[in-house]
């Protein structure tokens, strides 16, 4: 009820919850209130994405009991969670790209009529009409009738939340929503919490984002692997205070970047032009250059063209219009392994899909990009012994984490440690460019940490590098040169310091100023 | 004492589940798992129907030459059998090699009944017709086998390539259009009216050779085999220890990756098709200048088919296609023998062939299966360990953080 | 002429009727390329059927006994089509693989049993089932328009049945609630899931569905071109129905279109080898043409099409 602000709404009492070799909730207890934004924060792995899971019905507790709404309830499915009034916006869309928005919305609980009396269909008619009203009345705009593959990022999220206010979701879990959208569209989210809460929904955020927690939420459970560490209030409660609790030790912020030493060019690309597969331009005149010891970072929300400037440089995709060269050669029309010859190092976005082979041991996956050269094979067949041996210098020179050395199979080890062992092989090619797409993606505080202080050390060692990132903190932390890329185009080129975060925000939202 | 007796049985459970789960062992326990599956229902099968089934898998070792017969027709005996049988698994582990490369790349390959008869029928054509020596003929035979399958499998993986036509359907239709082609032309040209077959091929150019005795007995020399097992491991060395395996395998399992990492992935689907149609090839020679020596029009040869489950039974392995093959054609083999010896339906073989297949198919389930009980079965016992310890120790730790 | 537009349309219709089969089961999710072995499957069970109410009534007028092996069909292929949708949907086995699987087991275990069933009741191991030819019938006023009213006349009864089944497949798969949780299932089933929906479940009815319908497709060969049931039933229709799905891009409309043009083109084939007098031999040569033109036309429009998004791949709920 508004304004009674002590009524629990929902309690999670001593929730535990084991999956095969993890405890991802160890007896923990919340109690959130009716008409508050409550914050959970925590680690990649901390439990906070599980907890909410089993609100929503998505698995069973182990032990312990929920309550909501004073009422003891036993969750087995989704829909009981939605009749609860429980609604979640997950981090990654649930959404059916070839239907319309309104389909995507009903989908589950279609308002149906019979023709006839006899025969049923969907009325989608009704549908597209009630669904109308329902974003005007909530400020999420949005036209029931296009189709969810025309609609960018931050208008599919306003669907997934319609999902749930058509549902009359009065309990409204978010999944990390903010990981794609530019600061803008942050801000009109956060707006929109804020909005939510007014017309007496309660809210509750998944974020590792402290500023975020910060300017919206009420209250905050930290979470630490598995188990509860506390409730804050979050007005009181410092960033770095719940930064270490987070993880559990100090946390440094800042990472200590030397000084500049360029040296010489050694990518330059010129009015590149990327056509997708539906042959529109999604790389639009695009030129910039890279010197030996840069960072040059691309900022930009996904799905502006910077990862198909990176496949572009390393060959997966082809080149439209104009030239790339390495080290002052045109490499524009050369396959991918001549170009990873000249000296080109990748990693790519989807460690699973491209960086490696999952169902192949760690020593093949270490050596995939050099089995085909001496000593690795010799004739046609494959030297194991020096293969292995490869690998096991990779293995303890990154601490690679893995069960059986270098027979692990790469299914079985665990993100972070996918992750170093594409970027141990990667560096290991001693290329002069190496492009990091993404690199941080999914990792937990420590893995993170380990990963930017592995892209400093190559900077220091003058090696160019080209770092495409989604996370503005990343690229104000780590970039010597900053390009922020708009539908395409690369709207502004400077220095890293000339830049301020808004500023980045702005471009990035295709704001074009000086 | 009654606990001790359930922690026995349990175990027994785990142990079987630990070696259906194992990457090391699950290789061997998974197809054997199947082949008992397989050999229980078909035991059900006959049982309902009346028919013994240990007369019924007696007869198949039987006519395989692997235990002896009650009686035999003049001047053969076990060995002879034997000799036949192993004429006949020749074609069926050529065949299942070409099936296991292609699956290697992620492809399946049901055109090899297809490039058999093509094959077999352009050789017999070429050189079963021909007046050559067996010294020109044989190794000539087994060119053409390799060109004209290599060719039907690089056409197929070709329009996989450009055209993105998934190659199960390319590969059906050639068999069929193979099919009627070859048909139309031994009908039109090189029939034998008597035997509605075409003309049996020279001897000269069989891979078998036939009419010697051993000792008064009648034996044939199988080549195909020896040169089918010299394969399988040609094909193991190839899969296991070379580039171009690695890059096959690559294909099969990441194409994504395998174009990240600069393996060119349409050469590599073009050249595994193309081997399996070579290896196809030498399974369409030995088989009808190999075994038999005529062609019947029209008529797919099920070896294409039940390679399939000779493959998907031995784990996609070259090696492991030996026992498989040796075991798949017991059945196939034995199916006259058995029908006219016991009275069962003689389409029973085909039926333990599609039963092995289906419960190979399921491999990859059951390990799934195995290997969650076996952590699960970990996991209470780690479980019950530290509730024991916890106990003796007393009290917990307290949540929070800096205990570590 | 009139020859070509009657059994053109037969085909054609048979045709149909196992791609709506096919479309259901890959529009959920599930590859489906067992329809070769459920067709087999489902004309096994009817001809068996019509077989035993003959031997046992003693009654040859065929009429209501077409009737009832065209019910039995569908649910012979319906019960057989479980086995795919086990492996695939419980199992999570690799579809291709499970599709083959079912052809394969479908020959061996249709070839067993009917030689096993034979011998009991006349004590010859035959292969065969015969079930005779279907009658035919004129649609009246139809008939007589110049030209199409060929296509009215002498129908098979079955025609009839296929065209009102597929005009309710295609209600229901675009107009109901069902068909949109179908749909989606084959494009995000994680939406489906998230929204409440049981994703295994609807793609095993949907399977289901497949079996029952190719079943049927696979009686009215039966009753129509070979006139019983032997190994022959197995003569690769079911892969020319997933080849017309193919150019159909998985809609049920463009895919009829398909399917008229497969049929004209086999019953043009045989009129033109009338027509020229040509030897039996070169007669089962054109045989091949329906392979033929599936491969040229799969050349020409493989690169544009669509399929199902979430095809080929088991749900698994854990993936987010």
């Amino acid at each position: 009820m508004l304004g009674k602000m002590d009524q629990y709404i929902v309690e999670m009492l001593n929730i535990t919850k084991r999956f095969p070799g993890v405890v991802a909730n160890d007896n923990v207890t919340l109690r959130i209130k009716q008409g508050e934004i409550f914050a959970l924060l925590g680690e990649n792995g901390a439990g906070k994405s599980t907890l909410m899971s089993l609100l929503f019905g998505l698995y069973e507790p182990d032990a312990g009991e929920i309550i909501v709404k004073g009422k003891k309830v036993h969750l087995s499915s989704a829909k009981d969670a939605s009749k609860l009034g429980i609604g979640m916006v997950h981090q990654h869309f649930k959404l059916v790209p070839d239907y319309t928005i309104a389909e995507n919305i009903i989908l589950g609980d279609e308002p149906k009529r019979k023709l006839l009396g006899l025969i049923p269909y969907v009325d989608i008619k009704k549908a597209n009409k009630e669904i109308e009203e329902l974003s005007k009345f909530y400020k999420l705009e949005v036209d029931p009738t296009k189709l969810i593959k025309d609609v960018n990022v931050s208008v599919q999220q306003r669907v997934e939340i319609l999902k749930m206010l058509y549902r009359e979701a009065d309990i409204l879990i978010f999944d990390e929503p903010t990981a794609i959208l530019t600061p803008q569209e942050i801000e009109r989210l956060l707006e929109t919490m804020r909005e939510l809460r007014a017309k007496g929904k309660t809210i509750i955020l998944i974020t590792h984002k402290l500023e975020e927690i910060k300017k919206v939420a009420d209250r905050c459970a930290i979470l630490f692997q598995g188990k509860l560490v506390g409730v804050y209030d979050v007005a009181t409660t410092s960033t770095q205070k719940m930064a270490n609790l987070m993880v559990g030790r100090e946390v440094v912020f800042a990472q200590k970047k030397e000084k500049d030493n360029f040296g010489e060019k050694v990518l330059e690309v010129k009015d590149l032009s990327v056509l997708n597969a539906d042959k529109f331009e999604v790389v639009k005149n695009v030129s910039f250059s890279i010197r030996g010891g840069e960072i040059f970072a691309i900022a930009g929300v996904a799905g502006n063209g910077q990862v198909e400037i990176a496949d572009a440089i390393a060959g997966l995709i082809k080149i439209n219009k104009g030239k790339v060269f390495l080290k002052g050669k045109d490499i524009t029309d050369y396959p991918i392994r001549d170009r990873l010859l000249e000296g080109i190092s990748y990693i790519p976005e989807d460690r699973q899909k491209t960086g490696v082979i999952l169902d192949f041991p760690l020593y093949f996956n270490l050596a995939i990009k050099n089995y085909f050269q001496k000593p690795f094979s010799e004739k046609g067949v494959l030297n194991q012994t020096v293969i292995k041996q490869f690998a096991q210098k990779l293995i303890s020179k990154y601490d690679i984490r893995c069960g059986q050395a270098e027979m692990t199979l790469l299914r079985s080890m665990s993100g972070g440690n996918q992750q170093k062992a594409i970027v141990a092989r990667e560096i290991e090619q001693n290329s002069a460019l190496l492009i990091f797409v993404q690199p941080t993606r999914g990792l937990d505080i420590g893995a993170i940490e380990n990963i930017h202080r592995r892209i400093l050390e190559e900077r220091e060692k003058g090696k160019a590098i080209l770092l495409i990132s989604l996370e503005l903190d990343e690229i104000m932390k780590l970039a010597d040169t900053i390009g922020v890329i708009y539908n395409g185009e690369l709207l502004k080129i400077a220095p890293a310091k000339d830049f301020t975060i808004n500023e980045v925000g702005q471009f990035m939202m295709g704001v074009k100023g000086a | 004492m009654n606990k001790d007796v359930r922690q026995q049985k349990i175990d027994v459970r785990y142990a079987i589940a630990e070696l259906l789960s194992n990457e090391k062992t699950s290789k061997i326990a998974t197809p054997i798992l199947s082949i008992l599956l397989t050999l229980i229902t078909t035991a059900i099968l006959l049982l309902i129907l009346g028919s013994n089934p240990i007369t019924a898998i007696l007869g198949f070792l039987r006519a395989g030459g692997f235990i002896p017969k009650p009686s035999y027709a003049s001047n053969n005996n076990m060995f002879t059998d034997f000799l036949l049988f192993l004429g006949i698994m020749a074609p069926m582990l050529f065949a299942s090699l070409g099936f296991i490369i292609s699956h290697k790349a992620g492809l399946f390959n049901i055109g090899i009944s297809g490039e058999m008869l093509i094959s077999g029928f352009i050789a017999t054509l070429l050189v079963g017709y021909s007046d050559l020596g067996p010294w020109l003929a044989k190794p000539l035979v087994l060119l053409i086998g390799m060109v004209v399958g290599g060719i039907v499998g690089a056409i197929t993986g070709f329009l996989k390539y450009k055209f993105n036509i998934h190659e199960v359907i390319t590969s059906i239709m050639f068999n069929y259009i193979i099919n009627y082609v070859t048909g139309f032309f031994i009908n039109s040209y090189y029939t034998n009216p008597f035997t509605r077959s075409s003309m049996p091929a020279s001897a000269a150019s069989r891979l078998t050779i036939t009419g010697l005795k051993l000792n008064g007995i009648n034996i044939s020399i199988p080549l195909s085999i020896f040169i089918a097992i010299a394969v399988a491991f040609l094909v193991n060395f190839l899969l296991e220890r070379t580039v171009v395996g690695l890059e096959i395998k690559a294909t099969g399992l990441n194409q994504d990756c395998a174009r990240y990492a600069g393996i060119n992935v349409s050469k590599n689907i073009i050249k595994a098709m193309t081997l399996s149609g070579v290896l196809a090839g030498l399974a369409g020679v030995s088989y009808y200048l190999g075994y038999y020596n005529t062609i019947v029009p029209k008529k797919l040869p099920d070896i294409g088919y039940d390679s399939i489950a000779v493959s998907i039974l031995g784990n996609s392995s070259p090696l492991g296609a030996i026992f498989a093959s040796a075991l798949v054609t017991i059945f196939q083999n034995g199916s006259t023998y058995v029908s006219s010896s016991t009275g069962i339906a003689k389409e029973v073989a085909s039926l333990i062939t599609g039963l092995l297949l289906l419960f190979s198919a399921c491999n990859t389930y059951i390990k799934y299966r195995a290997g969650k009980y076996v952590r699960e079965y970990l996991d209470l016992k780690n479980a019950a360990v530290v509730k024991t310890q916890a106990a003796s120790e007393g009290g917990q730790n307290i949540n929070g953080f800096g205990v570590h | 002429m009139d020859l070509v537009f009657i059994d053109g349309l037969s085909f054609a219709l048979i045709l149909l009727i196992m791609a709506v089969a096919a479309i259901y089961s890959e529009k959920s999710g599930v590859v489906n390329l067992a329809i070769e072995g459920l067709q087999g499957f489902g004309a096994f069970i009817g001809a068996l059927t019509a077989i035993l109410i003959t031997h046992y009534t003693n009654d040859s007028s065929s009429s209501w006994i077409m009737y009832v092996a065209l019910l039995a069909a569908m649910v012979g292929g319906m019960v057989y089509s479980m086995l795919h949708a086990v492996l695939c949907v419980k199992f999570q086995s690799n579809q291709v693989i499970s599709g083959v699987v079912i052809n394969i087991l479908s020959v061996a275990l249709t070839g067993f049993l009917t030689s096993v069933i034979n011998q009991a009741i006349t004590g010859q191991a035959s292969n065969k089932f015969m079930v005779g030819v279907s009658p035919r019938f004129d649609v009246p006023y139809l008939k007589d328009i110049p030209v199409i009213g060929a296509l009215f006349k002498s129908m098979y009864p079955f025609e009839i049945i296929i065209l009102v089944i597929v005009f309710i497949a295609w209600y229901v798969l675009y107009k109901t609630s069902f068909g949109m949780h179908l749909r989606a299932c084959g494009e995000n089933p994680h939406a489906v899931d998230a929204a409440g929906g049981n994703v295994n479940k609807t793609r095993f009815i949907a399977v289901m569905v497949s079996g029952a319908l190719s079943g049927l497709g696979g009686m009215c060969v039966a009753y129509s071109i070979s006139a019983q049931f032997s190994p022959t039933i197995y003569m690769g229709y079911g892969y020319l129905a997933i080849a017309a799905m193919i150019f159909g891009n998985w809609r049920i409309i463009p895919t009829t279109l398909a399917c008229f043009f497969f049929g004209f083109a086999r019953s043009g084939g045989y009129k033109l080898c009338l027509v020229l007098g040509l030897s039996s031999n070169v007669s089962e040569l054109l045989m091949m043409l329906p392979y033929v033109l599936t491969l040229l036309l799969l050349v020409f429009f493989s690169k544009n099409t669509h399929a199902p998004a979430a095809g080929g791949q088991p749900f698994d709920k854990g993936r987010r």
